[in-house]
């Protein structure tokens, strides 16, 4: 996907996200992987973990958070261009002017953006039930985490969801994914633990320098040099994901149309 | 005499005949459409990475000694793969797919009809249980060399009866709501936290320790942790008793609601809109 793109057709990203937004706000099953689902694991976690002392509380709100953020853009994302076919408007959006990546990375700001709902719920959770007392540590630091975590994972949604379209065997696994990268990326507990040959495969994955720079920046755990470094990871697997996904598209696209098989690809 | 005898039995032999049908049909409706590859995703190694997850994130907090309380816990928390979601969308699957009228519209027995539902899902959901306590043994060294087998064979097979039970009235439920997804999920994942597969549940407030006793799986998971650490049978066999009963409880509260469902969409002539 060209950055150029981006730039060109804000107005239809923005509007693209809204209406994802407003479309999507009525299914209870977002709202179970964005609210319900992260809360219930803030709870396991603050009931598992309360013996590492206080500064755990923050650790489990932002590693939830990031558990709902995950399984909102595997779950969510990773079916958006299933569910225009499904709905019927996906031959409308493939033959309108405007790049289709673009229209999908404007579902995928919506996905992305409303999943940090779920870290914002583990929050009160936290402080209101559980009575903690929440502090950041680095606010500022904090919120460049978010904005550009909220690009990394638009970027790697934007490579899965062809996957799925183009290779069904894989979307098959997607009930087994969302697991594994809870464990690999280190949302709730450090990779230090896991055996040592999982560690490369944390490292190519987008939410793990997520992870590393939220947790960094929100207990203090790491300096800033860590922090701007696991940015610049995040930079990098985005212009990598950006690059696979504008090949993926055309593939999918050059597939659906010699097969005649845009609605049922 | 005779004649009767022989019209009992006819009847017996039929509803046999209906109960096996319709588990095995139901069954066959759900998973036709997957692929043995997709079963695997969803039957092993998703209760794979579930058991990896809570396990390290549990001895992250407690130190490597608690690696079985975890394994245990979610190896036997798996059962409601099979006794929330299969049993409900076997049940389910006959208001979407717009067969439920032609259900209805049988003399067939409904206790065979209803209950028949969740047999083969007791069958798989004991499977998945066996699967995932194998994984446990082979990836965090659980050690069966002190359990009576037997023993933990029946608290796997009563516990996944008892989720069986709950699944029932699951279903039922999603008879009369649109969001049965969100139910589901909801009411596994809060499984998690009350049964006891992750947290002990004398550390747990009061009223979520009262809540935990009245759900299914909650026995079946202390009795399958007794005997693996060396317990023996007489000392489960009460709370295999209690699980048991819970499930029963469920299944039947969950028949009585298929019964008023049915009776309410006649009387109001909703049965395809409900």
């Amino acid at each position: 996907m060209k950055f150029k793109n981006l730039i060109v057709y804000w107005r239809t990203v923005l509007m693209v996200a809204e209406i994802t937004l407003r479309h999507q706000w009525n299914d209870s099953f977002i709202l179970f992987a964005i609210i319900v689902q992260p809360m219930i694991i803030a709870i396991l976690a603050l009931f598992m973990l309360r013996g590492l002392g206080g500064d755990y509380a923050m650790y489990v709100v932002v590693g939830s958070g990031l558990t709902g953020l995950w399984s909102s853009l595997l779950f969510i994302s990773g079916n958006s261009i299933n569910n225009e076919r499904r709905e019927g408007t996906l031959e409308s959006l493939v033959a309108v002017p405007t790049p289709f990546e673009v229209i999908v990375f404007g579902k995928n700001l919506a996905n992305v953006v409303q999943s940090l709902i779920s870290m914002s719920s583990s929050y009160l959770l936290a402080a209101l039930f559980f009575g903690y007392t929440l502090k950041m540590v680095s606010p500022l630091l904090f919120v460049g985490s978010v904005l550009i975590s909220i690009f990394a994972f638009i970027s790697f949604g934007l490579v899965i969801a062809p996957l799925f379209i183009i290779y069904r065997g894989i979307q098959q696994w997607q009930n087994a994914m969302e697991f594994p990268v809870y464990i690999l990326a280190g949302f709730l507990f450090p990779i230090a633990l896991l055996p040592a040959w999982t560690t490369p495969v944390s490292y190519v994955l987008p939410p793990y320098w997520a992870a590393r720079a939220l947790h960094e920046t929100s207990t203090g755990a790491g300096d800033v040099e860590k922090v701007i470094f696991a940015w610049g990871m995040m930079l990098l697997f985005s212009v990598i994901d950006l690059f696979l996904a504008s090949k993926l598209f055309k593939y999918m696209l050059y597939k659906a149309r010699v097969d005649a098989s845009l609605e049922t690809v | 005499m005779q004649v009767w005898k022989r019209c009992e039995m006819k009847i017996f032999a039929n509803n046999l005949r209906l109960f096996w049908q319709g588990t095995v049909l139901s069954y066959v409706a759900l998973f036709a459409w997957f692929r043995p590859v997709t079963y695997a995703a969803s039957k092993v190694l998703m209760p794979l990475a579930q058991i990896i997850f809570f396990t390290y994130l549990g001895s992250y907090a407690t130190g490597k000694d608690s690696v079985d309380f975890y394994v245990i816990g979610n190896a036997i928390q798996i059962t409601a793969v099979s006794g929330i979601f299969g049993v409900t969308f076997s049940i389910s699957g006959d208001r979407w797919n717009g067969t439920l009228p032609y259900l209805f519209g049988t003399p067939a027995n409904r206790m065979m009809m209803f209950f028949g539902r969740a047999f083969m899902h007791i069958i798989d959901g004991a499977l998945g249980v066996v699967i995932a306590l194998t994984w446990g043994a082979l990836l965090f060294g659980v050690d069966f060399s002190q359990t009576n087998l037997s023993a933990l064979g029946l608290t796997i097979l009563v516990t996944t009866i008892s989720t069986c039970g709950l699944g029932l009235l699951m279903g039922c439920l999603s008879l009369i709501t649109a969001n049965v997804m969100f139910v589901n999920n909801t009411v596994y994942f809060l499984l998690l936290i009350f049964s006891g597969a992750n947290v002990a549940l004398d550390t747990l407030p009061p009223w979520m320790q009262t809540f935990s006793q009245v759900l299914p799986l909650t026995r079946g998971i202390a009795s399958a942790r007794t005997l693996i650490s060396g317990g023996s049978f007489a000392e489960v066999a009460p709370l295999l008793i209690s699980e048991i009963g819970i499930g029963l409880l469920y299944g039947w509260l969950g028949y009585l609601l298929f019964k008023w469902f049915e009776i309410q969409a006649k009387r109001n002539g909703s049965l395809e809109t409900v």
